[in-house]
């Protein structure tokens, strides 16, 4: 008898906690878990504060684990062996299964009360059944390598398994709502739309781009990162905004040195505009403070000011190398790294200031038609990644 | 659409596409297969080997079928007998298939030299005399710089090479040459020469290295002992057939083309010298099929962009994905200040007109008056 897992057991976390929401949150979860299986088949059962992903290709057990442990709001996952429940059977799968060596104990559950024996028994038995077929293992209730665990459920079948693999942890996607988030290219932005992912938000981002002093490849290369992001926020979207008239009024009316700074607020609005559309109830930033010349206070003030929507900025106390860690972990930090210029880099001043007084800001800023400049912007805007066909 | 970026790569021809469904559809035969059908393709391999040959002026040499330039150029660097730590000489402008390979060859302990070139990418010939002596024994200079379409006199530099030391091996990248300058190897005394098929409107993943008659190379690809044992792996027989066809085709109308790739350069650098900030990279001698420049007003990336959005295709010195290699270049060339970001090549190809010409200095024009005012 074959002992490859034929099953997924998924158990999640935070939902716990949430009472009276609890059927709301299960709901999202399972949407997400769907989305995040796409073009893979299987079939999806619902168990009491459990979820389960079976009849699967066994080829594809790897894929299915490596998608789901990317989903938030899941605890853990473990690859079981669903069986008919037959103890004998049990015992034999639960050694075939598990390591041929190291201190082990066995836990049973045992929702089925029809079974005559009380869990305890069980365990002893199966547990003694693996040390005779494979004596090179030893139990040991308190300090063991390894915990295998039986399930079994009222309905006559059991599950048997041994592996625990950490989820993502967090919030199911889409549970917090919906926030706007400016995506530049860099390494900092695709990691607060993770850290916020995390917490339940659904990402809509927005790239601003300067044709031509940047290229296609830039394009693709949000493109690129949005996509990277989608296995943790499956909802997830890409508006592309062209924003090189913008950058050309303000380098004809503006001072040099506030150059980054009027643009930043140009993008803060745009970023709004899109957020109302889109029914978003924030925006997101990837700013750390002190990290460039626009994210100091006084930088960071200037653009905060234009906006009326709550401004997340998940990574503001995160140095530089603790993104970088985050954005590895997560695959983005070799999408960020592609040398194409994004809109920034273009007509960048050559001392930018570093302490913008908001009054001067809103001085030179008056010279501009700004209703006019936001207006065309935002007609010229395209949707390059849109969200999952599952939608 | 206008394509001037016939350096990068070309379209494939009608004959050529005829040809590459004739390989793939009827004569699909492996060559080192013994039934008639096979001998038959054999036969026209062994035909396209030798007007290659013609073509190239080959003499008594043979022709070694590869994937293309680059292997070409690899077979030649690591393919010859050098003695350990001895002098290996490239030219500074050389296409990163030598130039990368000879830092490979200096890691592994030999004395690489680079040769300085002028402002328009040649090599400077006395401070090549200077690098010369008996230790030399590798020697690569590239015949049509890629990037500016210099020609260096390899005639010339082959013979002081050999004076210098008569063992050492002459080798030429002659990718943007053959078919597109005279190109008569055996007058030239190169022991070396490479070829690519897909620069004349041939299919890309095929090309050749000339060997000369006596010159000793071991393979860098193992197998089936295809290509005399010196690049195993079955031909790719219609591309080699397509490559042999354009070679001969481009070698019999060689002085048309040419008088027609001169003239579309000509309106372009008159149109050019005009504007302000602009430097020629191209200089004399140079092929007729490229005209690079640099500007101090426009970078080279903004103005391929900005000329895409107006249906213009051209190759640029700082195209980000090859930055590294375009800032050797700039910077052998002697480039300063924001001419070194400011490269755009334009190469054409058999198929562009001199009305292509025409567009292009409007196009350009009306670009350079937008972005000129805000500076690149």
């Amino acid at each position: 008898m074959a002992a490859e897992p034929n099953t997924i057991l998924i158990r999640y976390g935070e939902l716990f906690l949430k009472g009276n929401n609890r059927y709301y949150f299960e709901s999202l979860l399972i949407k997400n878990i769907k989305a995040a299986l796409f073009g893979i088949r299987f079939k999806f059962v619902k168990s009491q504060s459990r979820f389960f992903v079976e009849d699967f290709d066994p080829a594809d057990k790897n894929l299915i684990l490596s998608r789901l442990t990317k989903v938030f709001g899941i605890h853990s996952l473990s690859p079981a062996v669903k069986i008919r429940t037959d103890l004998k059977k049990i015992g034999e799968i639960a050694s075939m299964m598990a390591p041929e060596q190291g201190t082990f104990r066995v836990t049973v559950r045992r929702a089925d009360k029809k079974i005559p024996k009380k869990s305890m028994e069980i365990a002893a038995e199966i547990g003694g059944d693996m040390l005779e077929r494979v004596p090179a293992r030893k139990v040991d209730l308190f300090r063991y390598d390894f915990e295998l665990c039986v399930d079994i459920r009222e309905d006559g079948w059991s599950y048997v398994f041994y592996e625990v693999i950490p989820g993502a942890q967090g919030l199911p996607s889409g549970c917090s709502g919906r926030a706007m988030l400016l995506l530049s290219g860099g390494i900092d932005s695709p990691v607060a739309a993770y850290k916020m992912g995390r917490r339940g938000v659904t990402v809509c981002c927005v790239h601003f781009h300067s044709f031509p002093y940047t290229s296609e490849l830039a394009l693709r290369k949000v493109v690129d990162l949005t996509e990277m992001l989608r296995p943790y926020v499956p909802f997830i979207e890409l508006t592309v905004v062209p924003f090189t008239k913008i950058q050309y009024a303000i380098h004809e009316h503006c001072p040099q040195e506030f150059m980054i700074t009027i643009m930043r607020r140009f993008m803060m609005r745009i970023a709004e505009r899109l957020a109302q559309d889109k029914k978003c109830g924030a925006l997101i930033t990837g700013e750390s403070l002190g990290q460039v010349a626009s994210q100091t206070m006084e930088s960071i003030n200037a653009t905060n000011s234009v906006v009326k929507m709550p401004v997340f900025r998940p990574l503001i106390g995160n140095d530089k190398e603790e993104i970088i860690e985050i954005a590895k972990k997560i695959g983005t930090f070799d999408i960020s790294i592609r040398p194409y210029e994004d809109c920034c880099t273009v007509f960048l001043p050559k001392n930018p200031v570093i302490h913008p007084k908001l009054s001067e800001v809103e001085r030179y800023e008056s010279k501009l038609d700004i209703e006019a400049l936001i207006a065309e912007a935002i007609a010229g805007a395209e949707v390059r990644s849109a969200a999952f066909p599952a939608e | 659409m206008i394509y001037f970026d016939n350096a990068a790569t070309t379209r494939c021809s009608q004959e050529t596409i005829d040809t590459l469904i004739r390989y793939a559809d009827r004569q699909y035969f492996n060559p080192s297969s013994v039934y008639h059908e096979a001998v038959e393709v054999k036969i026209e391999l062994d035909a396209a080997r030798n007007r290659i040959l013609k073509a190239a002026g080959g003499g008594e040499g043979k022709i070694i079928f590869t994937s293309g330039g680059t292997e070409s150029d690899n077979l030649a660097v690591f393919g010859t007998r050098k003695p350990n730590k001895s002098k290996v000489i490239v030219s500074a402008a050389e296409h990163a298939a030598i130039y990368n390979s000879a830092m490979e060859l200096k890691r592994r302990g030999f004395e690489v030299c680079l040769c300085p070139v002028d402002g328009c990418g040649r090599v400077d010939e006395d401070a090549f005399r200077m690098l010369l002596d008996e230790t030399v024994s590798f020697v690569s200079i590239i015949h049509v710089n890629n990037e500016t379409g210099a020609i260096n006199d390899i005639r010339k530099l082959c013979a002081l090479t050999k004076a210098a030391n008569p063992s050492a091996i002459f080798h030429s990248d002659g990718v943007q040459a053959l078919g597109k300058i005279p190109v008569n190897l055996t007058d030239s005394g190169v022991d070396l020469y490479s070829l690519s098929a897909h620069k004349l409107n041939a299919p890309k993943g095929c090309g050749a290295l000339y060997v000369r008659k006596g010159v000793h190379l071991n393979p860098i690809v193992y197998g089936g002992g295809q290509e005399e044992g010196l690049r195993s792996s079955t031909e790719n027989v219609g591309a080699i057939i397509a490559f042999s066809d354009m070679v001969s085709y481009y070698t019999a109308n060689r002085i048309p083309l040419s008088t027609n790739m001169s003239a579309i350069k000509q309106i372009i650098k008159r149109f050019l010298s005009e504007a302000e900030g602009i430097r020629f990279l191209t200089g004399e001698p140079s092929s007729d099929y490229i005209l690079t420049f640099a500007s101090d007003k426009l970078r080279g990336e903004v103005t391929l962009h900005a000329l895409n959005r107006e249906g213009i295709l051209v190759g640029t010195g700082s195209a980000c994905s090859s930055a590294k290699a375009s800032r050797r270049i700039a910077e052998v060339l002697g480039l300063k200040g924001k001419y070194v970001d400011g490269i755009v090549r334009l190469s054409f190809g058999r198929y562009n007109t001199q009305e292509e010409a025409l567009a292009f200095c409007a196009a350009y024009k009306k670009i350079y008056e937008e972005l000129s005012r805000y500076g690149s």
